[in-house]
């Protein structure tokens, strides 16, 4: 009886946005009369962060200080259109429609200051919430100062829209699933290794550490994109070893209506986690970003199974991986058939153990 | 570049962590009834009888709804993307999974809302009920729907969702190794802080507010217009702070039925689920089951994969064609194999309805093709890392579905965690790079699969 230790690896992929798209977001931007900023998106804040993430791309590409920015996505009548924080796409497509909108606000405060400065719009930009001249930065006059010339003086109201679409296109071939256009906004990349303990006595599998690198394109805003990441392991780590609605399926029987009955990831669980960023920009998201989200609880299972065939030398493919999975798996220590050059695991799992009209899953060689 | 870029504090971090945020739960309106539902309690079962008078005639009762009080009974999320629709708001005539509900009542507490649930006189024909995804695969499985046990709506009302690409049987017949395995990851719980929860208030001049825990406000808006057959001004959705949602929360669970009670009473109506209803009747992460064979080199090249999904969908199709079909748009991974014979069905099984959740479609093959790849190499002998980057998808390489990678990072990926973890890696496996193939990393397998990157 001992505990083993193993690693394993996992590499990964995932889209952006809604398969075959066709998912706007818009966003509406007005400037109040000293030069505050209201951002109006329907983009719901599911803990992700978006919120924050385009409060930052308006105050970046406007060129104010972050908090001069009050962000409202309470409600349908004053948002527009967004068709919803899922698909990794509250960044990629709901933040691109943000940066548009602030793009307009910034060229309408620049037409403005041009008018009261008296220079070309085109020869002035915006820092740190101030229209300065380009190469004569003591020529300047505030955002705020602009606001109220555009309030008061010129009986304009400043305001920006901007929509993100990549229309419902991708044709699907019925035969052989070839698509006339990419069905996403994007794609994400990430690899990750896991590093278990396996008791062979208990069954137990800890996840002792997990280390990951993700390509974010470009990080909006670094400490949320490694909470989404670092939660998104845990996600993985309880769908890897812990997690299970049905323990007895096919039966129905649920673990049970509470959160004592039901095992996610609790303190005691979570590994050592070390997260690597890295950035190549995407062609067409704010600043280069991607959506990454969703793919953070994917690689973590397949790296933890390949972990426990390190420690244990036993493959475990149905999920989760726990203790009586575990010492099933030793005291049986299946080997695959081997046939010509077939190497066959899991047949006791496959479709065609049940099968009685035809449906099963065949390979000729 | 100042703000982008810069670690700023989450924008409602404070509010979040110091319990001044308001969620649905927290909006409180005077004189509102409390909604409670009357679920099935079997799997699978013809409704044989459904009398709510001794509920409605109850003190405190101010509305109970079933399926004729529906405007538009049988509405799907995905109508737009050509997935038809295939599950009632409120059950009619039968019910398909234990938990679904067939009618409301909104009363002055949640204990009589309750009590007026167990005076409606029900009656059921229990059926036999499917829950082995396998089983109901099989084409001589008892029929949950009139149209069998699978979705039969892909393009050209095709019955199974197909990836063809390349010459399968030549690369099967060129392997030195066929490696096969099984893989089914469980269905698993959203399990949210916050259980679904909706408030509705009808307005004096006839809209109706509601308070939603949506992550979609606008699809659910349009959901709610659809089944209530209203236009949008009619209805105004408030929300924006969701107590923890991973998909489950654009299943708009509560709000369209709540609107009914709201519009039936007269009165403003909160249903929340109980945290038992979140657990046994909430839509689930589905259970999937695959099967891969790959036909693979003795030095570790993928030459062809051969692969069966089920997509346990549950009782009703919701999210799931759409979510098959992203599956298999991404079933080699972050590798590139040029021979390809996917099919992936949509099986209808007698349990809650599964749904979108975080990694929809690609988590469940993320987790099969990835252990499965770490079985190619040591079935074969060889690094589990260096059989990934020589098979990682690289610029100008096509995905299952034809489309041209322009900027992969699986090369860059890899090597960085192999650096993390002190595996060395051999000199021609440290210098590769995302870039279009050349060379050693061209071989003769992969030169008819490469596209223009430029095109896309």
């Amino acid at each position: 009886m001992a505990k083993h230790r193993g690693k394993g690896i996992a590499a990964i992929e995932y889209p952006t946005g809604m398969n075959q798209n066709g998912d706007p977001s818009q966003c509406w931007i007005k400037v109040k009369p000293d030069g505050r900023i209201d951002v109006f998106a329907g983009t719901a804040d599911i803990g992700n962060g978006s919120k924050t993430i385009q409060t930052q791309i308006v105050a970046e590409t406007i060129g104010v200080p972050y908090d001069w920015i009050t962000y409202d996505n309470s409600n349908t009548d004053s948002s527009p259109m967004c068709t919803g924080t899922f698909a990794s796409r509250a960044t990629f497509v709901a933040g691109k429609a943000a940066e548009k909108a602030a793009q307009q606000v910034k060229a309408k405060i620049l037409e403005i200051a041009g008018k009261e400065m008296e220079i070309d719009p085109a020869d002035l930009e915006i820092v740190d919430g101030e229209v300065i001249a380009k190469g004569a930065p003591q020529t300047k006059l505030s955002v705020a100062d602009v606001a109220g010339a555009a309030t008061f003086g010129h009986g304009e109201l400043i305001t920006g829209t901007g929509a993100q679409l990549k229309p419902y296109a991708a044709i699907i071939d019925a035969e052989t699933g070839l698509v006339d256009s990419p069905p996403h906004s994007a794609i994400s990349y990430a690899a990750c290794a896991a590093e278990v303990e396996v008791d062979d006595e208990t069954g137990e599998v800890r996840v002792l550490r997990l280390q990951q690198c993700y390509d974010v394109g470009r990080a909006i805003n670094p400490t949320l994109v490694e909470g989404q990441i670092e939660g998104g392991a845990i996600m993985g780590l309880g769908l890897g070893v812990l997690e299970n609605c049905y323990p007895y399926y096919p039966s129905v029987e649920h673990r049970g209506g509470a959160f004592g009955s039901y095992l996610a990831p609790g303190m005691e669980d979570m590994p050592q986690i070390d997260t690597i960023l890295i950035e190549n920009p995407s062609a067409d998201g704010p600043y280069g970003a991607k959506g990454i989200g969703e793919m953070a609880n994917n690689p973590q299972p397949p790296a933890i199974a390949s972990a426990v065939y390190d420690a244990i030398g036993v493959w475990i493919t149905e999920l989760p991986i726990t203790p009586e999975r575990v010492l099933r798996a030793l005291e049986e220590k299946k080997e695959p058939r081997r046939e010509g050059k077939k190497v066959v695991f899991d047949e006791e799992l496959s479709v065609n153990t049940v099968s009685s009209g035809g449906m099963r899953f065949e390979v000729r060689a | 570049m100042k703000v982008v870029g810069a670690r700023i504090p989450r924008y409602d971090g404070v509010a979040h962590v110091t319990g001044r945020s308001a969620y649905v739960d927290d909006v409180r309106i005077p004189g509102t009834l409390w909604a409670k539902a009357l679920r099935s309690p079997h799997h699978h079962a013809g409704i044989t009888k459904l009398d709510t008078q001794p509920a409605e005639a109850m003190e405190g009762v101010h509305a109970v709804i079933t399926w004729q009080d529906v405007p538009h009974l049988v509405y799907g999320h995905l109508e737009a993307l050509g997935i038809p629709a295939d599950e009632p708001l409120l059950a009619k005539d039968e019910v398909r999974y234990k938990g679904q509900p067939i009618a409301l009542v909104a009363a002055d507490t949640e204990e009589l809302a309750a009590e007026a649930v167990s005076r409606i006189e029900i009656g059921f024909d229990e059926r036999p009920a499917l829950t082995d995804v396998r089983q109901a695969f099989d084409a001589e499985a008892p029929e949950i729907h009139s149209e069998g046990n699978w979705y039969k709506h892909f393009e050209n009302e095709m019955d199974r969702r197909q990836i063809r690409k390349g010459d399968i049987q030549k690369a099967f017949e060129q392997a030195d190794t066929i490696v096969q395995g099984v893989y089914r990851p469980a269905a698993i719980e959203h399990a949210p802080v916050e259980t679904q929860v909706c408030q509705v208030v009808p307005e004096a001049n006839g809209r109706l507010t509601i308070y939603s825990c949506t992550q979609a406000l606008y699809f659910s808006m349009g959901v709610i217009a659809a089944h209530l057959q209203v236009p949008l001004n009619k209805l105004k959705v408030v929300g924006g702070t969701t107590g923890g949602g991973f998909g489950g929360k654009v299943d708009t669970a509560t709000e369209t039925m709540c609107c009914l009670l709201a519009m039936k009473s007269g009165k403003p109506v909160k249903w929340r689920w109980t945290r038992e209803e979140e657990f046994l009747c909430s839509s689930t992460r589905a259970p999937w089951h695959m099967e891969i064979a790959d036909a693979v080199t003795k030095d570790g090249w993928i030459l062809g994969r051969k692969m069966l999904t089920l997509h346990d969908a549950g009782a009703y199709s919701r999210f799931s064609p759409y979510g098959l079909t992203k599956h298999s748009f991404h079933h080699t991974g972050a590798y590139t194999i040029p021979n390809l014979e996917f099919d992936g069905y949509v099986v209808y099984t007698n349990r809650v309805p599964t749904t979108a959740m975080r990694g929809f479609g690609v988590t469940s093959v993320s987790f099969a093709t990835e252990t499965h790849m770490s079985r190619v190499a040591d079935v074969l002998g060889l690094d589990p890392i260096e059989i990934r980057l020589k098979n990682a998808n690289r610029i100008g390489d096509t995905s299952p579905n034809g489309i041209v990678y322009t900027d992969p990072s699986t090369v860059s990926t890899i090597q960085t965690i192999a650096e993390a973890i002190g595996h060395e890696l051999p000199a021609d496996y440290r210098t590769m790079s995302n870039e279009p193939r050349a060379g050693e990393w061209l071989p003769e397998h992969l030169v008819a699969q490469m596209g223009n990157p430029e095109d896309h």
